[in-house]
């Protein structure tokens, strides 16, 4: 198991990252989602044990990572942002190099190369120079020294950008087959990609976390509600009455008139979506309104995830939020009573 | 720390560079040993070698920049830096990988240069204790020299930055007992002795006369040390400072 205790990080008085704590748990798929400059990076680096943190705590499977920084990077592997690659190196010869590094007895070494080679579809150019390499394959060449000697947590910052389609799906199954023995943190600000290959997601913005849940949980924690759109030819008062006496409609939220009696009622229902659907169908085809359109439209994780951005607070999200922000205000008060003191 | 060691080493000896570098001392080499051979004592036709050597070491200032300016600004400039970190080893083990690949560089050019007293064995007579001393003497300023460099490549991103930098701080090294000599620094007998006292070149003159002092090996030995350790700093501390 990884914990992740109040990490904080300031590059001089610019917070970064803000009293995040998290723990991932083994075997499991850990999604790390947020806009550009959200703090991912920096976040995983200091996992990763290459930024110091400014106040905080990591444990890869019991070695605190600033106070054992060896034992704990034995059991990982890490593919930051940009590739760390020589580009003076051939692809073979690199990754013979980190294997040294990571320490991988010289007998298994040349097979242990030859597997993360064949994992990442890179034997072809094992002679090539990788500054010869296209973005897509560097990628890949540094995804195979994160792999190197198996270890048991790895740390992925974006590893399919620079990646076309098909690679895109071949990462993402790879990514998902790890899971059978390694435990990931994974960086995207692609929320298809997140929900297609995690088990939990972790939604940071501006070096707050916005949410720490399993992707159902946060689609639900919406308010399970559906939007229904109704496009409609007739009356819109009798309309409106219709569709709002309806036993599920919370409200209508919008109505946009589309000019020659032609409406678009847009209303949040809640219970089950087909039914009230027919219900309103029923009713207004009943008092001879035309229906040209109805559909119903779930919340994707895209709106939960805009929704958290920009408010960060919504239901259960909004406890653990406030749950955050009371620590973060206990420890700078804590801060404050010490610097008193002295 | 071999691993680092390894692949530094076959970044020069697998590509071009550390033989394009060999060549330009030599080059260097053959055009002081010429002009030596001008000052030769005509009775006796001893050679020591002393001069060569001495007059040789301004090269460095040019050369040993050379070698030592990659040495991590380049890691930084790919980002190789963060490979580096995040794996099982230490800083210390980085900076001391890196610097024996490059005194095997240096090692390597030393060991061709042996070329001209091997030759010069067989025109004349060579001063075999002078030259054994010089070649120790010229090693430990050499080693010296390439501790700092590599430090001056922690402060940067830039390598070319780095050799430039490198070299103004070679050159003081190399002049700063003249300087001390000059009629303002002894108007201050302390300033002058402070300054005095990091004087590389009265140091290796002793070398070159044939004498091994332990004070002359002391001297070297800690600027060494100083700078490695400096080295090992710098690099702990832009890990705080990034950003």
């Amino acid at each position: 198991m990884i914990t992740i205790e109040n990490l904080t990080k300031y590059y001089g008085n610019n917070r970064a990252v803000n009293n995040i704590s998290f723990t991932i748990n083994d075997n499991e798929i850990l999604g790390f989602l947020g806009p550009n400059g959200a703090g991912k990076s920096t976040t995983m680096n200091m996992i990763a044990g290459y930024l110091p943190m400014t106040a905080g705590k990591v444990t890869i499977f019991g070695s605190d990572v600033s106070k054992e920084p060896v034992k704990a990077k034995k059991n990982l592997g890490y593919l930051p942002e940009i590739p760390p690659v020589y580009p003076d190196m051939r692809v073979r010869e690199y990754l013979s190099f980190c294997a040294g590094l990571k320490r991988i007895p010289i007998t298994k070494k040349s097979k242990e190369i030859a597997r993360v080679m064949e994992l990442l579809k890179i034997t072809d150019v094992k002679d090539k120079l990788i500054k010869n390499l296209s973005k897509g394959y560097k990628q890949r060449v540094g995804f195979a020294q994160a792999l190197l000697g198996n270890p048991k947590f790895l740390i992925l910052d974006e590893p399919t950008v620079g990646l076309d389609p098909k690679q895109v799906a071949e990462v993402r199954s790879l990514i998902k087959d790890l899971k059978k023995e390694h435990t990931v943190i994974f960086s995207s600000h692609i929320l298809s990609e997140v929900s297609a290959v995690c088990d939990r997601v972790v939604i940071i913005n501006k070096g707050d976390i916005k949410a720490i849940d399993t992707i159902e949980n946060l689609e639900k924690q919406t308010g399970g509600s559906l939007t229904l759109h109704i496009r409609i030819k007739g009356s819109r008062t009798t309309a409106a009455e219709l569709i709002s006496k309806n036993e599920g409609v919370k409200e209508i939220a919008k109505t946009n008139a589309e000019g020659d009696d032609t409406y678009e009622f847009i209303a949040e229902i809640e219970g089950d979506g087909d039914v009230v659907k027919n219900n309103i169908m029923r009713d207004l085809l009943n008092n001879n309104i035309q229906i040209s359109d109805i559909f119903t439209e779930k919340p994707d994780l895209e709106s939960v995830f805009v929704k958290l951005i920009n408010s960060g607070t919504s239901g259960g999200m909004k406890e653990l939020f406030n749950e955050y922000r009371d620590d973060m205000v206990a420890a700078q008060a804590e801060e404050l009573k010490k610097e008193g003191n002295e | 720390m071999f691993s680092i060691y390894k692949k530094d080493l076959q970044g020069y000896f697998f590509t071009p560079f550390a033989y394009i570098v060999t060549g330009l001392f030599l080059f260097m080499f053959t055009f002081v040993f010429n002009g030596s051979l001008g000052t030769l004592d005509q009775a006796t036709f001893y050679f020591s070698f002393a001069n060569t050597f001495y007059n040789v070491i301004i090269m460095f200032i040019f050369l040993i920049p050379i070698i030592t300016m990659r040495t991590f600004a380049d890691e930084r400039k790919f980002g190789t830096e963060v490979l580096l970190m995040t794996s099982p080893i230490n800083v210390v083990q980085i900076v001391l990988g890196k610097y024996l690949a490059n005194i095997t560089l240096f090692l390597f050019m030393l060991a061709c240069s042996l070329f001209f007293p091997i030759y010069a064995s067989f025109k004349g007579e060579v001063v075999m204790s002078q030259l054994i001393c010089a070649y120790l003497g010229f090693f430990l300023w050499g080693a010296m020299y390439i501790a700092i460099g590599q430090l001056v490549s922690s402060f940067v991103e830039n390598s070319i930055l780095a050799a430039i930098l490198g070299e103004i701080v070679m050159f003081v090294f190399l002049f700063i007992d003249d300087f001390t000599m000059t009629d303002f620094i002894a108007q201050y007998p302390g300033l002058q002795s402070a300054l005095y006292s990091f004087a590389a070149q009265p140091r290796f003159a002793y070398f070159s006369q044939g004498f091994i002092r332990l004070s002359d090996i002391v001297f070297f030995l800690s600027a060494i040390i100083v700078c490695l350790v400096w080295n090992y700093i710098s690099i702990e501390k832009r890990r705080w400072n990034r950003g």
